[in-house]
């Protein structure tokens, strides 16, 4: 198997505020956010990274996507390293959060010939994937009305599209389908399987268990910022489901009283 | 290169489309426009003049070359008077102005010593001031280069009172102007840089392969370009009010006396204003989470530019060269001296580029914010 990205002893540390320490009930000035996190992904595969909120998905996934520096530790996308060529490494992958948002004073037509011409897409490829990808998820009808008079679904899909213009090897997707109803978030489960059937490799971060049932083929469990369990989802799931596994992790991690 | 002008594209796209953003283009230019003029008109009541007066002057070693304009300009007078007297009698107002040009004059244009012309007025008298401009603006269009102009360490302005209404107002035309421009810079910065941090669309732009110096100098770019519109408007409302403000202090014959020249020089100040007020305003706004936290951080800073055009009219419009390196003071300085025809050419560049230096710092500076995961990620 092709391995697209390799992580190896990510670590990301954060300075609590006083007003923090106290949330945290905690004295310590620091956080470790991720603690010496190591996977490796394949091409094809969706890889589950599972974690209840605050575990440091989030934190490993902005990293990962060169937004943010690891304090130790590195991951290299396709070959580029993530913290030396983090130029190199924005262009091999596509990142999609709810913290990344779409300037509403656009409108989609507009913005996604923006974004692509960032990433350098010549004009005849971008006109036919937009013209793909609007048809595909019902883009195509809202293409010239400004983004902040549509629905949260299909600004989410927007965003989704955005983050794929320049056809990018690894998609590295966080929460994709919070805040969406049913047929929205099938629409988007279901272009992720179709991605990683034409091959890309997909990072999926997130806390809702149908989910990695659903679509993952390997899972890793994150609490605390440490990877607690790393397998296929087949392995993971052979005697209990999912969901049961994580709470039995999370109680030998954490203490039963936690759960 | 290419990212950078789909960066500057789409800025334009945002603020050219959005009639709240064209509106604050063009209000400057139409306030200022209608405060000079309303300044002039209650300067002009205040100090209300004979349109047809010609002002008195009093000519040493008149050169030929000027005796036929300066004869049509001024009433001539002949009578052999003392250097004393002829002081005393502008003092009182009864002469409006004392002209001595040394021997051969326009011989002498040129040679070292370099020449100096000796104009003594009265800048408490509208019209010894009227007279003083007009003798400025004669002799600005002989080669100013080749001679000076009350180059020597004595009294020239021998005005009684260091209240000088002629003063004021040319100092109080920069001070208006930077608050204006400072206003204009203030509608756009706060909303494009730090209005794209609050709203995480900064972060979209940041996951894209272009270079974070190129999203710097894409922003202040177009930041400036609509700035500059801005300050072109604010620079019109000044040309056009002029006359207005002007009024019963300058005639109609002084007033167009600025030639293109001036005009270009304002032009260049304004600009060279405009770019450093867009990238410091820039750099806050990056510092600050919100757009309301980033107009509470320019708020002080507009403060300082409205003082710092005040000190302008604390200095005068003939300074030493050095207060020209002082940001917006100089352009304060620069602008004041352009208006009241006593330009010192190497001041006006020094302050122009004085002011691009300092906004090519705060680009730099920006750049290496953007690249800040405490500045830019912080919540």
């Amino acid at each position: 198997m092709q391995e697209i990205l390799v992580v190896d002893n990510l670590t990301k540390t954060f300075k609590l505020s006083r007003k923090q320490q106290r949330i945290e009930k905690t004295d310590k000035s620091l956080k470790v956010a991720v603690d010496k996190l190591s996977f490796t992904a394949y091409k094809g595969e969706i890889f589950g990274l599972l974690g209840p909120n605050g575990a440091g998905k989030t934190t490993t996934l902005r990293m990962l996507a060169t937004l943010i520096k690891p304090d130790s530790g590195n991951a290299v996308v396709d070959g580029k390293n993530i913290v030396t060529e983090d130029g190199e490494v924005r262009k091999k992958i596509g990142f999609l959060t709810s913290e990344l948002k779409l300037e509403d004073f656009f409108t989609p037509n507009y913005i996604y010939d923006f974004f692509s011409d960032l990433y350098g897409v010549e004009p005849a490829i971008r006109d036919a994937r937009k013209k793909d990808l609007f048809e595909k998820f019902g883009i195509d009808k809202f293409a010239e009305v400004k983004i902040a008079n549509l629905s949260t679904g299909m600004k989410q899909k927007i965003s989704l599209v955005i983050s794929i213009v320049h056809d990018p090897e690894l998609l590295i997707f966080d929460e994709p389908t919070n805040g969406l109803d049913v047929l929205t978030a099938k629409v988007v489960t279901d272009f992720l399987q179709e991605l990683r059937n034409q091959g890309k490799t997909i990072i999926l971060s997130t806390h809702i268990f149908s989910l990695v049932e659903k679509l993952c083929d390997r899972v890793g469990v994150i609490i605390d910022g440490r990877l607690v369990a790393l397998d296929t989802l087949a392995n993971l799931t052979v005697e209990k489901n999912i969901e049961q596994v994580f709470f039995d992790l999370y109680a030998s991690v954490m203490g039963e009283d936690r759960v | 290169m290419k990212s950078l002008f789909t960066i500057v594209q789409k800025e334009f796209k945002r603020f050219f489309t959005d009639k709240r953003m064209i509106i604050t283009i063009f209000l400057p230019g139409i306030l200022i426009y209608a405060i000079y003029s309303l300044m002039g008109g209650i300067v002009g009541n205040m100090t209300e003049t004979d349109k047809d007066y010609k002002p008195t002057a009093y000519v040493i070693n008149m050169p030929d070359s000027l005796s036929a304009v300066m004869e049509e300009a001024f009433s001539l007078q002949t009578e052999d008077i003392s250097e004393e007297e002829a002081k005393q009698l502008i003092t009182d107002s009864e002469l409006d102005i004392y002209i001595v040009f040394p021997q051969n004059f326009t011989t002498s244009i040129g040679s070292t010593p370099t020449p100096d012309v000796k104009m003594y007025y009265n800048s408490a008298s509208t019209n010894s001031f009227t007279a003083y401009s007009l003798a400025m603006a004669f002799l600005n269009r002989i080669n100013t280069s080749a001679f000076t102009i009350n180059n020597a360490l004595e009294k020239f302005d021998l005005a009684k009172t260091s209240d000088v209404s002629s003063q004021i107002l040319s100092t109080m035309v920069p001070m208006l102007m930077f608050a204006l421009l400072a206003s204009a810079c203030m509608s756009v910065a706060p909303e494009s840089i730090a209005g794209e941090k609050e709203r995480g669309t900064m972060a979209t732009m940041l996951i894209t392969p272009v270079k974070r110096s190129e999203i710097a100098l894409g922003k202040i770019i177009s930041l400036s370009c609509f700035a500059l519109l801005s300050g072109i408007s604010s620079f019109l409302g000044v040309i056009f009010a002029l006359p207005n403000l002007m009024q019963g202090m300058i005639n109609a014959e002084t007033a167009i006396m600025y030639n293109v020249g001036d005009y270009f020089l304002i032009l260049a100040i304004v600009i060279s204003v405009v770019l450093a007020l867009i990238s410091a305003f820039s750099v806050i706004s990056a510092l600050a989470k919100s757009v309301k936290e980033a107009a509470a951080f320019i708020s002080p800073l507009m403060i300082v530019v409205i003082l710092l055009g005040m000190g302008t009219m604390l200095l005068g419009s003939n300074p030493a060269v050095g207060y020209y390196l002082i940001p917006l003071v100089g352009s304060g300085i620069a602008m004041a001296s352009i208006m009241s025809f006593s330009s010192s050419l190497l001041g006006i560049w020094l302050s122009i580029i004085s002011n691009l230096v300092i906004a090519a710092g705060f680009v730099v500076l920006l750049a290496f914010m953007f690249k800040s995961e405490r500045i830019m990620f912080k919540k």
